[in-house]
């Protein structure tokens, strides 16, 4: 089982409510690229904290590229006080997003998703257009070829259809 | 406007009005998964479902003929560089196929790291 099976499996498990956003939803509608990281926006209501902390909490998360010992208390009084979290974990790095540029919150990504089943469960991805739209909107140079790519792929599934 | 701004107008319009999706389709005298639809960006209105919509809401639909934003040179320029043979094999893939890959990929990447960073150590 790949880092990545294990990550979400481990959300599923604990019944989170998230969205796969980024690279890895991408992946899943078909690009090409490859990504180092699962970028996941997520429900910021009490109940999913504590199941974000519960699911994430056997991967041992800690704050990613941050020097090794330095306090992280794992919690969902952490979750709170924060927004977006970059974390590695033993399965690999996951960036928790409580909000994204272009995007909103997770109830507002709700809207733009596909549901599909990966691995075994049914799970939200950000929609392609949605996907374009947040690229867009986070305005980076280093996402420009990203986009492009998104558009051909968009192109590609257009014409199959 | 595209299409997800279009849904999105659409969605704004209807929280604006304090209404369910229900509620809307049923002023509007159309089935509410097609609503829903719309609302993810999805389908191909006509003209007149727009406007029965629009009713429902209390609003009126305009619609203007702007020009063309310019596409994005940089984006253009790179998009004639994308491979998309390899675009199409991953198409033909399943989703679990898809991820599977990328997962094998990423782990293909942290072996590399690490063993570039034991070879950094040596030195």
């Amino acid at each position: 089982m790949t880092g990545l099976e294990r990550l979400l499996a481990a959300l599923h498990k604990a019944k989170v409510e998230f969205i796969i956003v980024g690279g890895v939803a991408a992946r899943a509608h078909g690009s090409a690229r490859v990504t180092q990281d699962i970028d996941v926006s997520y429900g910021r209501d009490g109940a999913n904290l504590e199941r974000i902390v519960t699911a994430l909490r056997p991967l041992k998360p800690y704050l990613r590229g941050a020097p090794i010992g330095l306090p992280f208390d794992w919690s969902a009084a952490t979750l709170r006080a924060g927004l977006n979290f970059t974390l590695t974990t033993t399965a690999g790095d996951i960036d928790l997003l409580g909000e994204i540029a272009g995007g909103g919150t997770y109830e507002q990504l709700a809207r733009h998703t596909v549901e599909l089943t990966i691995f075994g469960n049914a799970t939200k991805v950000l929609d392609l257009p949605w996907l374009i739209r947040v690229k867009r909107a986070a305005g980076r140079p280093k996402d420009l070829e990203t986009i492009a790519e998104l558009e051909a792929l968009r192109e590609e599934i257009d014409r199959a259809e | 406007m595209d299409i997800t701004q279009f849904s999105q107008a659409l969605i704004d319009a209807r929280e604006r009005a304090g209404l369910t999706q229900r509620a809307v389709a049923s002023k509007a005298n159309m089935p509410q998964p097609a609503l829903a639809r719309l609302e993810r960006g999805r389908g191909n209105p006509t003209l007149e479902t727009l406007e029965r919509i629009a009713a429902a809401l209390g609003a009126d639909v305009s619609i203007e003929l702007v020009s063309r934003t310019a596409p994005d040179e940089t984006v253009e320029r790179y998009k004639r560089d994308v491979d998309r043979t390899l675009l199409r094999e991953n198409l033909r893939r399943s989703v679990d196929q898809r991820l599977r890959s990328l997962g094998e990929l990423q782990l293909f990447g942290s072996e590399l790291r690490r063993s570039m960073r034991a070879r950094q150590a040596k030195r």
